[in-house]
């Protein structure tokens, strides 16, 4: 019911409208109206206002095209913008090699270092092998049990570095020059001089904590 | 051929200062005459247009291939730098191109199309857009479809609508003259 009320030219000027407005925008170009929408506008009297207003609206358009086409920003602006680029690239590259540099230098610190701290792990074993009879006595494991420290027997080294916490100590059996034993803080009859048994307990950097002669030597 | 705006990026960012010449020559005086219509001040499109191109070589550029064209990119920044300059209010124009209201306006010359230009300038932004790059820059609908990120459907529908504002708008500053003619 509500169609018979509407006007019978209203869906036909609403369908026109897209056409119009493409024709109006290329007026004088590449779009001219069609014999079908001139036919329109010559019948619709509201169509015929909008495409002139379109017309205008177009010419208008075009000269605030035209007038600023030519518009630019200041010439030295570029130039501003180019000598900017240049300085940012050049620092970008000094940052860069900076970077490179610093990089190689920490690698080569680090490799320093960590050759040093090989050195010094590896240092404590050696001074222990140089002391006599320890290593060279062919010494077994027995333990890896700090509990080991604590027993009775064990005499502790003097002059060691304190076991860090949670460190692994090994007690090892090994057969001692009494010199060894003198410089571990262990009397022995200066008469003796043959290797004796006795158990050390070594920390993780190798160097003796504790020792005690085993029961097989207590003779002496 | 010529490279692309995207090949040019990409040798730009490895240094290449003729690179960044040649897209700084394609690109900037559309790049301007966007911002100059977007807020009609010269002084304001000028400190645009230059700031797309610090964006665009500074080390924060966030430019991703997929996600659109160098172009589209650009005048993205634009937008959102003259957005941003609005959001201020007026801009000072410099001592010798001050005058009293619309700069643009005195430059185009005549009355009804600096008019005109002011009601431009005042349109919503969706509206201003598509105003300004489909019938001042002359781009089909698919290029703004793209520039812009819409649906070439949209960029249509927002032309014809603006332009039935200013079409009104126009209608409306000349019948005054029309009623004093008569």
């Amino acid at each position: 019911m509500i169609f018979e009320k509407m006007p019978a030219e209203e869906p036909t000027c609403r369908e026109w409208t897209a056409e119009l407005v493409e024709c109006a925008r290329r007026a004088g170009r590449e779009r001219q109206p069609g014999r079908e929408l001139r036919m329109h506008l010559a019948a619709c009297e509201r169509c015929s206002e909008r495409w002139d207003a379109e017309l205008l609206l177009t010419s208008h358009l075009s000269a605030m095209r035209n007038r600023t086409a030519a518009f630019r920003a200041r010439e030295g602006r570029g130039a501003v913008l180019m000598r900017d680029f240049a300085r940012m690239h050049k620092v970008r590259m000094i940052r860069g090699w900076g970077m490179a540099l610093g990089a190689a230098a920490a690698l080569v610190l680090a490799v320093v270092v960590g050759h040093m701290a090989g050195e010094a792990q590896r240092k404590p074993v050696h001074h222990a092998r140089q002391q006599p009879s320890f290593y060279e006595s062919g010494g077994d494991v027995l333990s890896t049990d700090a509990s080991a420290l604590s027993s009775d027997d064990f005499v502790a080294v003097p002059y060691t570095p304190p076991l860090a916490q949670g460190e692994m100590v090994r007690v090892v059996h090994a057969e001692l020059y009494p010199e060894a034993l003198a410089s571990m803080g262990v009397e022995v009859d200066p008469a003796y001089t043959d290797r004796l048994p006795a158990d050390v307990v070594v920390g993780e950097d190798g160097l003796p904590r504790a020792v005690r002669i085993t029961e097989n030597s207590s003779s002496f | 051929m010529q490279p692309s705006d995207e090949e040019l990026y990409r040798l730009m960012k490895k240094g290449n200062q003729d690179a960044f010449a040649r897209l700084y020559e394609r690109r900037e005086p559309a790049l301007y005459r966007f911002a100059l219509h977007m807020s009609g001040s010269p002084t304001v499109a000028e400190e645009v247009s230059h700031e797309v191109f610090v964006q665009l070589m500074g080390p924060s550029t966030r430019f991703d291939e997929t996600k659109g064209s160098l172009e589209s990119f650009l005048y993205g920044i634009a937008r959102n730098l003259v957005r941003v300059v609005r959001r201020l209010g007026p801009v000072a124009e410099p001592v010798d191109r001050a005058v009293h209201h619309d700069i643009l306006g005195d430059l185009i010359g005549n009355e009804t199309t600096a008019m005109l230009h002011r009601t431009l300038r005042d349109m919503p932004e969706r509206y201003r857009d598509v105003v300004i790059l489909c019938d001042l820059e002359e781009r089909s609908y698919e290029e703004v479809a793209k520039l812009i990120g819409r649906p070439v459907g949209t960029v249509r529908s927002r032309l014809h609508r603006a332009r039935a504002l200013l079409a009104a708008r126009l209608k409306r500053l000349n019948a005054p003259q029309e009623v004093g003619a008569r």
